[in-house]
């Protein structure tokens, strides 16, 4: 098991520098960088441009710049972003904290709520019950996540203009006023206007989840093992949540690598559509602007956490799948 | 009895030291009376992009914090109600007979907001920080007269001289760059260089350690949320209303970073946000709908002018690797029967919902004292297209319905803009259509702004673009022709980048351009502006189409607004120090 983890961890190092090379390369691909949009301004001369470039280090060669990016990130420096003149790493990180505040929430309502809908729909399969949760799940999955948002805050727009009643804020983080506030007002306000954006997540989230679930369940339910233990008379709860989710369940704890990036790397559109200040917005404009540091450093650390929750999901298979050993 | 005498002029002169010289704010630039109005509460606003940096030195982005916290501070400012630089900052100016420098004495008493006195030093550091190339500041370019250096001297602590390299008609624009204050930014400056003040007041600075001359001051910043500014006490023992009241009257700015204009609106209808300027028609009607159903006390001043931007489309003339598209470019009749395909009506109707403004010409439709009425349109007209096409030698069509000429090569030509931007690309569709009536075939492709940006900055004789739709903006009241963009040897001289005029229009217009920005009296600069708008209308070296209309909302709980006949997209719709919160 030791030696299996040590020879998964060097792998890791040629897969580390490939990925970010990659990254790297793409972004540079792109025509154009950071200073493109100075140079349509009629103010600027070219000759400033160029002394900007040169002072960026955008005029050397694409490996040139990674060798050198590549020695401040081994010194565990990220590299400063152009457009905010800092380290990327103080711009992101109070971004990823706020992100959180949505992602955290909306990924464990998606296990507590998705996986006993799933089994649920595949226990009672073409039941009322199913039925009704297959159509709320297709609608689910067909509105798109900052549609679902634009929605949601048209209705709080209409039920305040009826009532005068704001019953959710209709976008931001905080109050205004939040600075003032005592630190358990603080909390609640915060999350008060995080409601909506975990609503909005996770909905769209449980759909597909749960159907997948439904399906894995399904599969499941109709081998041959659980045909035999319902004959051996077994109790049909333990051949339910002990020999059928067990099984089902396979598929998820291997993408479990995946949800670790995705802590970080935010809601997606629905914090731009409802100005929640995660890391989406950041992005965007990083990825407009060809902020190369930002954009790579970013990638950078999603990168890292995708190898790790990599390995732990591999570590949990062993524990879930009794097939798999690493001896 | 001497001594007395003594005593009373020294306590008049400390006196007259102690108490600040007054910059009193006109009347006329509000609806509002001095009795009227009431103080403290808090404005809120919102802003599409994010804040980068407190650092007015590397600070690039148009409403960047630094330009909110010094607000108008500067020498000099402008009167919106005539446009006139009055003095601000300074007390008075004098301009030397050659017309090369002018000196300025600095009104006595200011103080920055740790209470230090504002003195001439200040500028001088400001300057010569911005002028460090290594410092990589944004308005490096503007102390700069065709590549030589303006100059700043201190004569005593509060007089400053500006000399220019050459007769320039915005000096004055020039002189009313922000101070900033040389005890904060000096000592590291001289200590550690352009690298100490590049790493000076970042976000993470804290808000108390950065100090203000202007009208407000940083209470809080949440990344990515809210900055919120306080009001500058120091600010206002200098600025005065009428009434002699401190400015400004409010306590707090509020201003929320919300990305998407929609959530913008929503905030906007619910009350939450005072000041909009909607562009879509959608969000105009939005907000209208509401203000006439009684949901939301707000005014909205449609159309209230056109904004400060163009939109048109530029033909290559450098293609020699196409001879007979580079001669078809480079011929003004065809660039006239293309301006005459243009249907800017349609584009206005279509595009911005009925609600821009037509352009035929390189000063912007609001800047009304620069515009010359007479200059000649090429408007939307197909026969005169079809006719000027027909001398070209473009007389038959082929079976598809093309012109062509008598060698049988056919009127043709691709255009772009860059993708993502719906207006640019609609206009594009609306030429495209309208080319097809008279037989001239338009292929259009949208295409990566960089990409764009890179084919139109090209230069040589051989440039890889037919014809590009993009759009440009700055350009002031002094004068509003670009410096990139007029001289033939112009990086934004975009029809013709081969380093050299090649029509003699264009020999003429660099002239005039060098004439005019070195002529001072503001109505023979007008003169010469009307005589390069109509050489430009001649040559047509860019079709110009249409741009959209500026259009102020506001909460009715904020008073002070301008009057209607300031509003504008180049005043805005208030000056803030002169906004209070009614109710």
């Amino acid at each position: 098991m030791t030696a299996y983890i040590l020879r998964r961890i060097l792998y890791l190092v040629p897969t580390f520098f490939g990925a970010t090379f990659l990254a790297f390369l793409i972004i540079q691909l792109a025509p154009g960088d950071y200073l493109t949009q100075l140079e349509l301004d009629p103010k600027v001369t070219p000759e400033t441009i160029a002394r900007l470039r040169s002072q960026f280090g955008l005029d050397r060669p694409v490996h040139e710049q990674y060798l050198l990016w590549m020695h401040n990130l081994l010194h565990l420096n990220l590299g400063y972003s152009f457009a905010y003149q800092a380290p990327v790493l103080d711009i992101v990180l109070p971004r990823v904290v706020n992100s959180m505040v949505i992602v955290v929430p909306s990924t464990l309502f998606l296990f507590l709520v998705a996986i006993p809908v799933g089994i649920y729909g595949a226990l009672r399969q073409y039941s009322l019950g199913d039925r009704v949760i297959s159509f709320l799940a297709y609608i689910g999955l067909a509105i798109p996540n900052f549609f679902l948002a634009l929605i949601f805050m048209y209705l709080i727009l209409q039920v305040y203009f009826r009532t005068g009643v704001m019953v959710f804020p209709v976008s931001g983080m905080t109050s205004s006023g939040f600075e003032q506030f005592d630190p358990w007002k603080k909390i609640l306000d915060i999350a008060w206007h995080a409601v909506i954006p975990i609503i909005v997540v996770t909905t769209s989230d449980i759909a597909g989840f749960s159907r997948v679930m439904r399906g894995q369940m399904l599969e499941v339910l109709s081998q041959d093992y659980i045909r035999t233990a319902r004959a051996k008379g077994l109790a049909e709860r333990v051949v339910v949540y002990k020999h059928a989710l067990r099984n089902a369940v396979i598929p998820f704890v291997a993408n479990i690598g995946g949800i670790l990036p995705g802590l970080i790397s935010g809601a997606g559109l629905v914090e731009v559509v409802m100005a929640w200040p995660g890391i989406t917005p950041l992005l965007l404009d990083s990825l407009q602007q060809q902020d190369l540091y930002m954009v790579a450093g970013f990638l950078t650390i999603g990168l890292i956490l995708l190898m790790v929750g990599n390995l732990l999901s591999d570590l949990l298979l062993t524990w879930v799948d009794p097939r798999i050993r690493y001896e | 009895m001497r001594k007395i005498v003594a005593v009373l002029v020294s306590v008049a002169a400390l006196v007259g030291m102690a108490s600040a010289q007054t910059f009193v704010w006109p009347q006329k630039w509000t609806v509002a009376k001095p009795t009227e109005v009431k103080w403290g509460g808090t404005i809120r606003e919102a802003v599409i992009s994010d804040y980068r940096t407190f650092n007015p030195f590397i600070t690039a982005e148009a409403g960047n914090v630094p330009s909110l916290l010094a607000g108008p501070i500067g020498l000099v400012r402008r009167d919106p109600t005539t446009g006139d630089w009055i003095p601000y900052m300074a007390e008075s100016w004098t301009i030397s007979p050659n017309k090369l420098e002018i000196t300025f004495k600095i009104r006595r008493g200011m103080k920055w907001s740790d209470g230090k006195p504002i003195t001439a030093d200040d500028w001088i550091m400001t300057w010569r920080i911005h002028t460090d190339k290594a410092v990589g500041s944004n308005s490096y370019d503007s102390f700069f007269l065709d590549g030589k250096p303006i100059t700043l001297r201190k004569i005593d602590d509060y007089t400053i001289r500006f000399i220019y390299p050459k007769t320039d008609a915005e000096a004055f624009s020039v002189a009313s760059f922000t101070p900033w204050p040389a005890h904060i930014f000096g000592p590291v400056y001289q200590k550690e260089g352009a690298e100490g003040i590049k790493k000076m007041w970042t976000l993470n600075e804290k808000p108390e350690n950065i100090v203000s001359g202007g009208p407000w001051l940083i209470e809080s910043y949440r990344p990515g949320e809210r900055l919120v500014l306080k009001r500058n006490p120091a600010f206002g023992e200098w600025n005065k209303d009428e009434a002699g009241n401190p400015l400004p009257y409010l306590d707090r700015r509020e201003i929320r970073i919300v990305k998407d204009t929609n959530a913008q609106l929503a905030e906007f209808l619910a009350g939450n946000i005072d000041v909009m300027a909607p562009s879509t028609v959608d969000h105009i009607s939005q907000i209208r709908q509401a203000i006439q159903q009684g949901r939301l006390d707000a005014t909205i001043k449609v159309n209230a002018s056109p904004v400060a931007s163009s939109q048109f489309m530029v033909f290559n003339w450098n293609k020699a690797s196409d001879p007979f598209k580079q001669s078809l470019f480079r011929s003004d009749k065809f660039r006239r029967a293309m301006s005459h395909i243009v249907n800017r009506q349609a584009v206005i109707d279509i595009v911005y919902g009925g609600l821009g403004t037509p352009m035929y010409s390189s000063v912007y439709p609001v800047l009304t004292q620069w515009v010359n009425p007479k200059v000649p349109k090429y408007e939307y007209n197909l026969q005169e297209a079809a006719k000027l096409l027909a001398e070209l030698g473009f007389t038959r069509k082929d079976r598809e319905g093309f012109l062509v000429d008598a060698r049988g090569r056919r009127l043709e030509f691709n255009l772009s803009t860059n993708a993502g931007n719906a207006q640019r690309e609609q206009i594009a569709k609306l030429i495209v259509d309208e080319a097809k009536k008279v037989g001239v075939k338009v292929n259009f492709t949208a295409i990566d702004f960089n990409t764009l940006v890179g084919q139109l900055l090209s230069s040589g004789p051989d440039r890889p673009f037919d014809a590009i739709i993009i759009g440009l903006t700055g350009g002031g009241l002094d004068w509003p022709f670009g410096s990139n963009v007029v001289p033939c040897k112009g990086n934004l001289h975009m029809w013709n980048k081969s380093g050299q005029c090649l029509d003699p229009r264009e020999t003429q217009l660099d002239a005039l351009y060098s004439r005019g920005r070195s002529e001072l009296d503001f109505k023979k600069r007008v003169e010469i502006g009307y005589r390069m708008q109509e050489i430009e209308a001649q040559l047509l070296p860019v079709i110009y189409i249409a741009g959209p209309n500026y259009h102020p909302a506001w909460n009715n709980r904020l008073g002070g607004e301008h009057p209607d006949a300031i509003i504008s997209s180049i005043w805005g719709q208030r000056q803030l120090e002169l906004t209070f919160i009614k109710k």
